[in-house]
């Protein structure tokens, strides 16, 4: 690839927006908060690998459409830094004192890898405030077990070495063939630096360590009556496609969509046909509201 | 400092010139100051690593340490270095 295909293709602007007050979500937390567009919100959740800035890339279209909200989840990013790392429940607590504070009665969520547990237990505790899920290269259901095993041993890497050989232990597990064909190593570097950019050591262990607690069962998901959608690259290595449409059928009002190629971050191979499939998904969703 | 390291550094500024963007921003940037806190984005900081390539006549490898990438002067370090 030229470095001009890279320089269009490969954009992370991954600034924070000086003039964004913090929103106040429970004492003694606030939250780093961007909200773009107008109409029915999409509310995306980090997985403790992004910060806030890096979904403009992956919602700009959307927000052409919709009210997209990213924001940090406490401990992480600009937002609020507590001595523990908050459980799941204070998490979904968060995200709820977000939807408040911003004047927001229900929303889309938009979840990748671990943060889909999180989706799913507000889905589950919150359900008049969750208008459907968008659950990207899901974590949950049946395959919990594997997907565990592989974040203890990212975890392992990262304590016994540092960042950047944990991310030369996860990138070729979640980034996908044809992407890392493509883009070469100056594309793995140029993405380690991104990763480095929006992550410590700290914040990484306490997600990670976070990322293996939380109710495994897979009966929960059959109580989500939210509209869900599971897009899933069939390249990726934690569900395949077959995986995937089970996992969809396990909710009552869920789909499958197959990204042919895509890794198990399945917007950063193609940013544009995700959002058009998570558009088609809303829209469809909101004719049965 | 040998010539080749200086030429090697010239060279660099002029392909950051040619991704990132005019002379005048790039001759703000010091050898030894760190790109990313000069402002340069990792989209830049590729099409650099993928221009040297071409320019120098090397592949990059996966294990380079991040403090290669660091400044003007670490990628310099890392091309004479290579030529041996």
């Amino acid at each position: 690839m030229s470095a001009d295909a890279v320089q269009d293709e490969y954009y992370h602007d991954l600034s924070y927006r000086e003039d964004t007050p913090l929103v106040r979500t429970r004492e003694g937390v606030e939250l780093y908060c961007e909200s773009t567009g107008e109409g029915i919100a999409i509310t995306t959740l980090n997985n403790f690998f992004f910060t806030a800035p890096f979904w403009r890339d992956y919602t700009d279209e959307l927000a052409k459409h919709y009210r997209v909200v990213s924001y940090d989840l406490c401990n992480h990013g600009h937002s609020t830094r507590l001595g523990q790392e908050p459980a799941w429940e204070e998490h979904a607590a968060d995200l709820v004192g977000l939807l408040d504070a911003l004047e927001i009665d229900s929303t889309y969520l938009l979840a990748s890898s671990a943060s889909t547990q999180l989706a799913r237990d507000v889905a589950l505790t919150y359900p008049d405030r969750v208008r459907g899920l968008v659950l990207a290269g899901p974590v949950v259901g049946p395959q919990i077990r594997r997907h565990r095993m592989l974040q203890r041993a990212w975890l392992r890497t990262l304590n016994s070495h540092d960042i950047p050989v944990l991310f030369s232990h996860m990138y070729p597990e979640f980034v996908s063939t044809q992407m890392i064909e493509e883009y070469g190593v100056p594309g793995f570097l140029g993405l380690r630096e991104s990763f480095l950019a929006m992550s410590t050591p700290e914040e990484l262990n306490n997600g990670l360590t976070l990322a293996q607690q939380g109710d495994p069962s897979t009966e929960l998901l059959t109580r989500i009556q939210a509209p869900t959608l599971i897009a899933l690259g069939d390249d990726d290595i934690l569900l395949g496609p077959t995986a995937g449409h089970e996992l969809a059928a396990l909710f009552p009002n869920g789909r499958c969509a197959i990204m042919p190629k895509a890794g198990h971050v399945p917007f950063l191979d193609d940013p544009v046909g995700f959002q058009e499939l998570v558009h088609k998904f809303i829209d469809e969703a909101e004719e049965h509201v | 400092m040998s010539d080749t390291a200086v030429e090697v550094r010239r060279r660099i500024r002029e392909l950051l010139v040619d991704v990132f963007g005019g002379p005048s921003f790039v001759s703000t940037v010091h050898d030894a100051v760190s790109l990313r806190e000069a402002g340069v984005p990792s989209t830049a900081l590729v099409a650099l690593l993928v221009a040297m390539e071409d320019a120098f006549g090397f592949e990059w490898a996966d294990d380079v340490r991040p403090e290669v990438l660091r400044s003007i002067d670490s990628l310099a370090g890392h091309v004479v270095a290579l030529r041996g």
